[in-house]
């Protein structure tokens, strides 16, 4: 179980995220939503070990990740915001890269990766430099990387950039079979139609702190409409309408 | 009337300033300078006018260090009087000339990428509603203006301080003025030429090979640009002499060189060349002309194989079948002690053998150590044999040669390693390193190792062999194989980097020791060795009196490596300044 016990960080006193509480139990794939600047990618470097916080702790199986961190980041699999990656390695090298730093054997990295790369369509490219590559291609390699090593925890920060609809596709019914396999998957994305559909909790952050924290179904239960609705409300509380008709406005006056 | 000028100078400027190509022109220069969207955004980018500052420095710094030279109480001293003071020049001006070659040349080689109009600009610029000449027309105009400012501020501190220190003997202004304009314009030209050749070198290629053979053998290109250019700096010296040992006929060969044209032409303007100088002379006007048009034409070709046909580019090419460097793979299997080692230092090969930072500051480095090292055996040959029956082969400048070139492997790849490669891709090792415990510690040093002792054993035993007899060739190999581990050992004292990784080291108030001590490092490992093995392998039983030595060097950074609390072994990936006080944080 990975546990979030009041989690904060301040940049030079300026609260990012606030006294964070949430729990992902095996199994559960718990979506995080939020609009620009709510914190998310703050919650997840410190899921992941990248950033320390300035107060609390990520918890896993009660121990705290800090004690052993890379005992913990060995059953992490992380897919970053960006497509990161060094464009001069082919696809092939990032990977065996990505192998060895994690400690996976040679040949479990070579057969890995070779069956990977063939089920995200990329076996034909697996040689060139990653620098040629298409965002959706370098997405995938993102993916496979998490992936690679089987790990227990699975924190994908906006994994569907990019890819295109047979991949994202792929990707959504991949998620939801890895927490029916009993991992425990973070799954942060500014798309409530997916994280509605592959995501069995969802924690929406304001301003750095939690404003709901429930299952998909009984969020829009509480607030008595649809998730989007739900999360607008919540959220912002913006009339997206009348501001779509106030560009249009804009545009026709000029 | 004054004011009405100024003010429609003002509004003629600002209109200027808003128009679609002078705007082009400004995005162009500015992406000359701080690479594209597709380059490498963490890259060093110093800012426009820290660069300027930067590249105009070494020639004013050398003519400053010319005043006492030129200066009437030393010229007295010397018994130096009624001097032909420009006679006197010509080898410093030589040196300027090249200076500015080698400055300018090295700029074009470095922001070659930026040049070009890329993917990037085509997607942001091709959907605009702009003349289809506009782009490659600014992007030109931007390319000529970087051309021209690199060329006049790289020689503006030289054009009046060189004068200035070459004048001080004189009496009369109008000496001055001609040799400043002089010498201006053939340090200006100088420039230009060598900005436009680099270009046109690169730009024949780019338009003759198709794009990926191109960027497959660009890197090489330019390294093979740079080494060129550093080894005619590290001529700069000698070649005035050979101008002035020389007779006509015989100079002939020195005449391919391109800064003896302009030398040639700033001596014909004042009046002070020789018939074969003044011919060689003549070359240098013409010789910018054609360079710049051939710029020109390879541009032409190249915007319209490269820029033009992107769209029919983007399609990823399957790449090769990823058999190369098999060997590497299989050395580092060897060589390395874990998963983590062979997995860092299969990264840190294909940096330095895919990185252009870390090839063109190879290529540097190294052309330097090829150029003394070329120097030294130029020097044991024509030195003669030695005393005592000692072949010429065992002469401290010949023992030298493999000393001098490890040194500057070594010192090149630990330079190397500081220069960081896409920054936020770095990500990937602060997740799965343990910055405790780093288990790629060492790997710098075997992958160091695994880069000279292979060379050493298999080039200078055989030829010292050879030459100085079998027993000299063995401890002339087991000294540079001893010093390269010292030297290694002593180069990597406080380095807790995964190389390549992290960011710029700062600026440190010891930058300056550590700049003697390379120096000083250089005079002991490529000066005072060779001296001592020199003597001692007339009488090889006296090598052993280097072995206390070598056990000092490996004693020394032994211990200082013990010593290093835990905190400073840390693997770091930001170098962040020291505080003089460190905030508590009690209150939280």
């Amino acid at each position: 179980m990975l546990e979030a016990v009041g989690l904060t960080k301040r940049y030079s006193s300026v609260p990012a995220v606030q006294d964070l509480n949430f729990c992902l139990r095996p199994g559960q794939v718990l979506g995080c939503l939020g609009p620009n600047g709510s914190g998310k990618s703050t919650t997840v470097k410190m899921l992941t070990g990248l950033l320390d916080p300035t107060r609390g702790a990520v918890l896993f199986n009660g121990r705290n990740t800090r004690d052993d961190l890379p005992a913990y980041r060995k059953i992490l699999g992380y897919v970053p915001e960006e497509a990161l990656l060094y464009p001069y390695l082919t696809g092939w090298e990032y990977l065996e890269l990505v192998g060895s730093l994690r400690g996976m054997e040679v040949r479990e990295i070579e057969k890995r990766i070779g069956a990977l790369l063939e089920l995200f369509s990329l076996h034909g490219h697996r040689h060139a430099a990653i620098g040629s590559y298409s965002k959706g291609m370098r997405q995938r390699i993102l993916l496979i990387a998490a992936l690679m090593d089987n790990p227990e925890i699975l924190v994908f920060d906006e994994p569907l950039s990019g890819l295109d609809v047979t991949s994202a596709l792929i990707f959504k019914n991949l998620v939801q079979a890895l927490g029916r396999q009993g991992k425990l998957v973070f799954y942060c994305s500014h798309v409530l139609e997916v994280v509605e559909k592959v995501c069995s909790d969802v924690l929406i952050l304001r301003k750095g702190t939690v404003i709901a924290q429930d299952s998909v179904e009984r969020i829009p239960q509480m607030v008595g409409e649809s998730l989007e609705d739900s999360f607008l409300r919540l959220v912002d509380d913006v009339d997206t309408v009348r501001v779509a008709q106030d560009i249009v406005a804009v545009m026709n006056a000029a | 009337m004054r004011n009405w000028i100024t003010h429609e100078m003002e509004r003629w400027w600002a209109e200027w300033r808003r128009r679609p190509l002078a705007r082009l022109v400004r995005l162009f220069t500015a992406r000359i300078f701080r690479g594209s969207g597709d380059s490498d955004a963490d890259g060093l980018d110093l800012g426009v006018g820290l660069v300027l500052t930067l590249l105009a420095l070494p020639g004013g710094f050398v003519a400053v260090l010319l005043f006492p030279k030129y200066g009437t109480m030393l010229q007295w001293m010397r018994g130096v009087v009624n001097a032909d003071v420009v006679a006197t020049a010509l080898p410093d001006e030589y040196f300027f000339i090249v200076l500015s070659m080698v400055v300018t040349g090295a700029v074009a080689v470095w922001r070659w990428d930026s040049i070009f109009p890329d993917r990037w600009d085509y997607l942001n610029l091709v959907p605009l509603p702009i003349s289809r000449w506009a782009i490659p027309f600014a992007n030109f105009v931007a390319v000529m203006f970087l051309a021209g400012l690199i060329a006049v501020d790289v020689n503006a501190a030289s054009s009046v301080l060189f004068p200035l220190a070459v004048g001080s003997t004189q009496t009369e202004f109008v000496f001055f003025a001609r040799f400043a304009g002089v010498h201006a314009l053939s340090v200006v030209l100088a420039s230009v030429f060598a900005f436009f050749a680099v270009f046109a070198v690169l730009g024949f290629f780019m338009a003759v090979l198709p794009r990926g053979v191109f960027a497959r053998i660009s890197p090489y290109l330019r390294t093979g640009i740079v080494m060129g250019l550093v080894t005619m700096l590290s001529t700069s010296f000698a070649v005035p002499v050979m101008l002035r040992q020389l007779s006509g006929a015989d100079r002939l060969g020195l005449g391919w060189l391109p800064p003896i044209w302009f030398l040639g032409l700033g001596m014909s303007l004042l009046g002070k060349a020789d018939t074969s100088l003044a011919a060689v002379g003549r070359l240098a006007l013409p010789s910018v002309g054609v360079v710049a048009v051939s710029a020109l034409c390879v541009y032409g070709v190249g915007y319209q194989r490269h820029f033009v046909r992107i769209p029919e580019l983007t399609d990823v090419a399957p790449g090769g079948d990823g058999v190369r460097m098999q060997w590497l793979r299989r050395l580092n299997g060897l060589v390395m002690r874990n998963g983590q080692q062979r997995g860092c230092a299969v990264f840190v090969w294909k940096t330095l053998f895919r990185g252009e930072p870390h090839r063109l500051l190879l290529a540097g480095v190294g052309g330097i150590g090829l150029v003394l090292a070329s120097q030294a055996l130029l020097g044991s040959f024509s030195g003669g044999g030695l005393a005592g029956g000692l072949s010429v082969h065992l002469s401290a400048e010949f023992l030298s040669v493999p000393l001098i070139l490890v040194f500057f492997l070594i010192a090149g790849l630990r330079l190397a390693f500081e220069v960081p490669v896409n920054l936020p891709a770095n990500w990937i090792f602060r997740l799965l390193l343990d910055s405790e415990k780093h288990a790629g510690e060492g790997m710098e040093r075997k992958l160091i190792l695994m880069s000279v002792l292979p060379g050493t054993v298999l080039a200078v035993l055989p030829i010292y062999g050879v030459l100085g007899g079998w027993m000299a060739g063995i401890l002339h190999t087991a000294v540079v194989g001893v010093w390269s581990i010292l030297l290694t050992d002593s180069v990597l004292i406080g380095f807790r980097k995964m190389p390549f990784t992290c960011t710029f080291p700062l600026f440190r108030q010891h930058s300056i020791v550590t700049l003697l001590g390379c120096a000083a490092g250089f005079f002991l490992f490529a000066v005072v060795t060779p001296e001592c093995e020199s003597w001692a392998l007339r009488e090889p039983l006296r090598m052993i009196g280097l072995i206390p030595v070598a056990a000092v060097a490996w004693y020394v950074p032994h211990q200082i490596r013990r010593n290093t609390i835990d905190a400073e072994r840390r693997l770091i990936f930001e170098e962040v300044a020291s505080g003089g006080f460190e905030v508590l944080g009690i209150a939280e």
